[in-house]
Order: C-alpha cells, then structure tokens, then sequence
C-alpha cells in the first residue's frame, strides 16, 4: 500500500471505512447462523408431492382414448 | 412451489445487497463491533422470518425495511443501556486500537498510521446524526438520497450533515476542505 506523505480527508476517510467494513467471513458466519444449514421444506412440500403422485397415478391408469375405441 | 434452497437464495440476494449499508448504520449508532454485528444479525433475522413479505420488495423499498426495523432495534438497545456505555468504551478503544495497529510496519507509514489514529479520534467526537451519516456514506457506500430515505430525513439534510461533519473532521486533521 502506498500513502502519500499527507493524505487528504477523502484518502483517510477511505482507509477508515475500510477498517470498520464488516468482513466477509463475519458476514458470512452472519448468512450462516440465520440460514438453515439443510433448508427445510417449503410448508405446502407434502400436498405438493400428493398432488404430484396423484397426478401421475391418474395418468398411468387412464386407458387411452385409442385403446377404448379398440375394446369389442 | 417454493423450496428452502430458493428461500435461502432470495436471502442471500438480499443479505448481500444490504448488509454494508446496515452494518455501517449500526456502526455509527453503537460504534462497538461487536453489538453492531448482533444488530445486524438480529436485523437480518427478522427480514429472514418476513422473507415472503420482504424478498419480493424492490432494493429500495427492502432498504427502508431494514432500516425501519434497524432504527427500532437501535433505540431498544439504547434504552437498555448497553448502548451508551458500550459506544463510549468502544469509541475509546477503537482509537487505541487504531494507535495500535497503525504503527509504521509494512503496509502503513508511520504519519499514516497517526493520522488515521486523529482521524478516529475526530470522528468518536462528531455529533452521533453526524457520525451516522459518515458511516453510511463512507463504510456503507450509500448516497445522500439513499441515506435520507433509510434515516427518514430529506436529502438536503443528509448533506448538509455530511458537509458538517467533514468541516469538523477537516479542522481536527487540520486539513483543507473544500466540499
């Protein structure tokens, strides 16, 4: 780093801030310790998957269109 | 369907994009590190647990949020007491440790060093509207309007504030100002 001989107020000011600035690590100790680790589940995560198995069930069970014309 | 993984995502966004601005509120308001940063953490928190409220908001709006709920939180832990009495002792130490840790070595110069030193000496004795707003603008990067729409004060008066403070900082150093 150089400096000059005698900084001005902005070149200070700049240092200053620079020392008093939150580091990433602390902020990232911060994120952590609001974040869940393991994210949880959305809270409707249960009738989404039913909905989607339901959803798949019925499509695998349905005889198609073709098939019924073709029954004697 | 939102999962966690997004909720942390929009999260993160959002933690990224404020977090200096409210961390260097903080640090003109308490000056301690350390209660600055259980400020911000518990400022965050709160955004954490209203995300689906929050996350969605423009950057601008989500700022007035964190700072409506920043100032809230700022003046709870005013009035219990260990505010005052941390800024002061911190404000004390901050200008020792800067004594400190300026000494000439290998990246600072010995005058450098010292004036950064007077530098954290003038600025523990700014009025605290005036060490906020240096914060702000210089730690957390925010413009004068930014500012007065986090603080609730018109622009004009964050920079005649900010003008003040660095007349005041400028004297101390013994510096020109011409802003």
């Amino acid at each position: 780093m150089t400096s000059p001989a005698r900084p001005d107020l902005d070149q200070l000011l700049a240092a200053w801030a620079e020392a008093r600035r939150l580091p990433d690590a602390d902020a990232e100790r911060i994120r952590q310790a609001i974040v869940p680790a393991d994210p949880t589940l959305s809270a409707t995560w249960w009738s989404d998957f039913n909905a989607r198995i339901s959803a798949t069930i019925a499509r695998a069970t349905t005889v198609p269109a073709p098939a019924l014309a073709a029954l004697p | 369907m939102t999962t966690g993984s997004d909720d942390a995502a929009v999260f993160t966004r959002l933690f990224d994009a404020h977090r200096d601005a409210v961390h260097a509120y903080f640090l003109g308001r308490v000056a301690d590190h350390e209660l600055a940063r259980d400020l911000v953490q518990e400022t965050f928190l709160r955004a954490w647990r209203r995300l689906s409220e929050v996350g969605p908001l423009p950057a601008d709006r989500q700022r007035a949020w964190l700072f409506t709920v920043g100032r809230n939180l700022a003046i709870d832990s005013y009035r219990a007491g260990a505010t005052r009495r941390a800024t002061e002792a911190s404000l004390r130490q901050a200008a020792a440790a800067t004594r400190e840790t300026a000494v000439p070595g290998p990246h600072l110069e010995a005058e450098y060093g010292e004036r950064l030193a007077q530098l954290e000496d003038a600025i523990r004795e700014l009025p605290e509207e005036q060490r906020v707003i240096l914060s702000m603008a210089t730690a957390g990067g925010l413009t004068s309007r930014e500012i007065g729409e986090a603080l609730g004060e018109p622009a004009g008066t964050v920079r005649y504030r900010l003008g003040q403070a660095r007349k005041q900082l400028a004297a101390a150093l013994d510096l020109k100002e011409d802003r």
